[in-house]
């Protein structure tokens, strides 16, 4: 599947084969820049453009997992020991959190879903 | 000026390349708020006081209970039932006669927040929830004292150094997440110690590493991150106050 990255608020979005133009305009500046836009040159596109094998929120995140490596960034979202999400993380697909879909991260996406991955915090102490 | 005891004392940190008695000195006439004396607290005012920090003022509003010592090492089963700011003031004091230390039995509120930090050079977070940290974050905003955030779950820590007017605040951020995890003990002694180092940068007037950028500790795997962050433009606490 075709994927559109890009930068939103605190969260990463993306668009999976998206029928029409994916822009950042009139969002919010970023805060994060490396969960965004670890790969040169990207910040200033604005959006990102890539293709992932397979077509399941489980195959985007592990292509983006490895993408990020390519570029020394340590994203990954699916946690090797349990192959489920990593609790550093959450991710929503049309606003709706993953637990919550049919297959959960093995849920196929159609076109034009966003799909959020937010960076959790730490509160306790 | 430094006595001969306190020569003796603190030579170790003394004879590190740019401390010396000048940093000793200003650690010595610096004021530290640490708010919440739990797993986080505990150990960042164990350093604190131990580095000679002149005044350390501690706030919490709870008592000792039997989960809290899997983690909390200013306290002990004797301990269980009484305020944790009084056991911890008699167990710091233990520590480092010379230090100050002003305990508070307080809950931080929206209301007494800036009576608390009042005068502090650093407030060092150890606090167990996101209300009370975004609290604490929009006072010392409001008043430019450095805000050293760090924050726990079960394996996993974070860690921020806050800077009114040069770093993202921690409101810029949107943090998001849930407490209530669980923690396993050595988890807070990480990140409080890494904090209570960043504190002791701060006093003595060097370069914070962490400020502007968030420090992701993952003790699953034993891998440290360091990542940058920028300031929201937009911020409803930061943006409007403070100078870009």
């Amino acid at each position: 599947m075709k994927v559109v990255i890009m930068p939103g608020f605190s969260e990463l979005m993306i668009v999976i084969n998206p029928t029409g133009e994916v822009t950042r305009e009139g969002m919010l500046s970023i805060i994060m820049p490396w969960f965004y836009a670890p790969w040169p040159g990207s910040q200033e596109k604005g959006v990102i453009e890539m293709t992932v094998p397979g077509d399941t929120l489980r195959a985007l995140l592990t292509e983006l997992s490895k993408r990020y490596r390519q570029a020394n960034v340590d994203f990954e979202p699916i946690n090797p020991g349990t192959n489920d999400l990593d609790f550093d993380y959450d991710v929503l697909v049309n606003s709706k959190n993953y637990v919550a879909l049919d297959n959960g991260l093995d849920a196929k996406l159609k076109a034009d879903d966003t799909v959020k991955v937010k960076v959790l915090w730490r509160w306790d102490g | 000026m430094l006595d001969e005891s306190e020569l003796i004392r603190y030579n170790r940190q003394l004879i590190i390349p740019d401390f010396g008695e000048e940093g000793q000195e200003k650690i010595k006439d610096s004021h530290a708020v640490i708010v919440g004396v739990g797993g986080l607290g505990c150990v960042s005012a164990s350093y604190l006081t131990a580095a000679g920090v002149g005044h350390i003022t501690i706030v919490d509003s709870d008592i000792v209970e039997l989960p809290d010592l899997n983690r909390q090492v200013l306290y002990g089963e004797d301990d269980v039932g009484k305020k944790k700011v009084i056991v911890a003031k008699r167990k710091l004091s233990r520590l480092n006669s010379k230090v100050e230390i002003t305990p508070v039995f307080a809950k931080i509120t929206e209301e007494n927040v800036l009576n608390l930090i009042d005068g502090a050079h650093v407030v060092v977070d150890g606090l167990d929830n996101s209300a009370a940290r975004l609290v604490v974050n929009s006072a010392c905003v409001k008043q430019r004292i450095a805000y050293i955030y760090g924050g726990v779950s079960r394996l996993r820590g974070m860690v921020t150094t806050i800077i009114p007017g040069k770093t993202p605040c921690l409101a810029c951020l949107n943090p998001e997440g849930v407490g209530g995890l669980g923690v396993l003990g050595v988890t807070p002694a990480i990140i409080a110690s890494l904090q209570a180092l960043e504190a002791i940068k701060l006093l003595t007037d060097r370069s914070p590493a962490l400020a502007g950028k968030l420090l992701l500790f993952n003790g699953d795997y034993m891998k440290f991150q360091l990542l940058e962050m920028r300031r929201n433009e937009s911020c409803p606490v930061c943006s409007s106050t403070l100078p870009r």
